[in-house]
């Protein structure tokens, strides 16, 4: 099962969005997937909800954010 | 009356325009989240060159364009400013609707702008190379393309995913003599980090950022570079719309709205913030942003200070922002993936100098095919968001019977994207509206941060 990923710009498989993040969720894979499968239930079957909380909780990295993170690591 | 309103090489301008000078209120500055201080151009030094920076903070309406920048400007500017009478036939409308064509550069879209600009002020400030990272390489090609012609070397950390399947814009990028290389890649320790857990990594675009900044970080005579939200690359892209003044006084026109996309606020302010020092002077113009109903920052966002990532210790920065918990629907519109938006944006539209308006998957997609249909070009996808704004209000000076002037910035081509075009018209693309009341919770989330004055 595949998806048009428009951060990348190109199709991308399921299995992609689910393990992007060292293994864990993209964080839009909500978004993104919401109106093709049970999303939801999917992520509750598979991840913890602590897993589930690392990457849906707190805020989402903007480029500038990164930029800085990078500059103080 | 011609197409194309083309303006004589000998004509384009002299200086960009810093919209700095005349905000009714001054940005806030970003904080330092640890210390609740402004963080200072000496902070931002290992990224970036001081005279960048300089820019990035300079109140100065008017900054000069160096002789070797417009040089190489002339490469494709100006860029015509078309008559769309084709689309206007087909919509039937009394308004007469201009686009300002930046998808002529090289590359294919108005990123070169600042492209251009940052890779010269990098040279003489003594830089030997520049890194950055690109997911499918639309800001990786610009640069490459600027690095060529100043005789910069340039690395571009591509995700690995796309590296492997997406080959054009690598291709341009190679092409056009930078490095690229797939990340994670073994030459930073954040890429080695992620190929000791898996070799065959796919990539991400968090970790090719991270690879730039520290590959620019560390090494001899390197600096980062980034294509969108800052200041300096908003004053850079300014060209656009100054152009666009001298060419429509050339025909005795001066715009009822203003129209661009909206994601980083490149393009839309690179179109309109010159057209917002007129409206701050007097003149009656609208201005609208063109956003997905996705991601509705501008329409739907607050504007609060808002923390950039989960341990809340980098700077905040004001913006509009829907806050932590949300996660966007799918859209076809790369460039406007963004929570926040530019700072400058952001502002603009908090003092009611620009209005924001959203717009669905499917209605862009529509507008740009019936663009393609009509006036010939084949539009970035988020591109189409400027045009389903041209069209509603074409129709809609079409209903009130009058002679509006509309014009918009027609921001790039989407040759390379068409695999957008195919999911739409193959029925794959799906619209996405995000409820009311996730919008309420969202809001919430973000009342315990502190609002700007």
């Amino acid at each position: 099962m595949t998806i048009y990923c428009i951060q990348m710009g190109m199709l991308l498989e399921l299995s992609y969005c689910t393990e992007v993040n060292a293994g864990l969720p993209c964080r839009n894979i909500i978004g993104c997937w919401k109106g093709r499968i049970d999303i939801l239930s999917f992520l509750q079957e598979r991840f913890s909800p602590d897993q589930l909380k690392q990457i849906f909780g707190g805020l989402p990295k903007s480029r500038i954010d990164r930029i800085i993170e990078g500059i103080q690591n | 009356m011609n197409r194309k309103i083309d303006l004589n090489e000998k004509d384009i301008p002299k200086q960009w325009y810093n919209i700095q000078a005349d905000l009714p209120h001054p940005l806030p500055p970003p904080l330092n989240p640890g210390t609740g201080e402004p963080i200072t151009p000496d902070m931002l030094a290992p990224v970036f060159p001081m005279n960048l920076i300089e820019q990035e903070v300079s109140t100065e309406r008017w900054i000069d364009i160096p002789d070797q920048v417009l040089e190489k400007y002339l490469i494709w500017r100006p860029t015509p400013l078309y008559r769309a009478r084709l689309l206007e036939n087909f919509l039937k409308t009394p308004a007469r609707i201009y686009f300002k064509n930046e998808g002529v550069s090289p590359p294919g879209s108005h990123k070169p702008n600042t492209a251009i600009a940052q890779a010269y002020y990098n040279k003489v400030f003594g830089i030997k190379r520049l890194a950055t990272e690109t997911g499918a390489g639309q800001w990786g090609s610009a640069l490459a393309f600027a690095c060529t012609q100043f005789g910069l070397e340039l690395k571009v950390y591509m995700v690995r995913i796309s590296f492997n399947q997406k080959p054009y814009r690598r291709i341009l990028m190679e092409t056009w003599g930078a490095k690229c290389v797939p990340s994670p890649s073994p030459d930073t320790n954040a890429g080695r980090k992620f190929l000791e857990q898996n070799p065959e990594h796919p990539g991400s675009l968090g970790i090719s950022i991270s690879e730039a900044i520290e590959d620019a970080v560390t090494t001899k005579d390197s600096r980062y570079s980034l294509g969108s939200v800052l200041n300096h690359v908003l004053l850079h892209q300014t060209i656009i719309g100054l152009e666009a003044q001298k060419q429509l006084a050339s025909i005795g026109e001066y715009p009822d709205i203003v129209i661009g996309c909206a994601g980083g606020g490149s393009n839309f302010g690179g179109l309109s913030l010159p057209f917002v020092r007129d409206k701050v002077n007097g003149k009656n113009v609208r201005i609208i942003a063109c956003e997905p109903t996705s991601c509705p920052t501008m329409t739907k966002g607050p504007y609060v200070y808002d923390f950039g990532d989960t341990a809340e210790t980098t700077p905040l920065l004001a913006m509009y922002s829907l806050g932590h918990s949300f996660i966007p629907a799918p859209i076809h519109a790369g460039g406007l993936r963004y929570h926040g938006m530019a700072p400058i944006v952001s502002r603009i539209l908090k003092d009611g100098l620009i209005e924001a308006r959203a717009y669905t998957q499917l209605e862009t997609f529509s507008a740009g095919i019936s663009f393609a249909r009509t006036e010939g070009f084949i539009p970035a996808p988020e591109t189409n968001h400027a045009i389903a704004g041209v069209i509603e209000e074409a129709k809609k000076a079409k209903e009130e019977g009058k002679e509006k002037v509309i014009l918009m910035n027609w921001s790039g081509h989407g040759i390379i994207d068409l695999a957008a075009y195919d999911a739409y018209l193959s029925g794959k693309l799906e619209d996405y509206m995000l409820p009311d009341e996730d919008i309420q919770k969202l809001v919430k989330d973000l009342e315990k941060f502190p609002k700007p004055k």
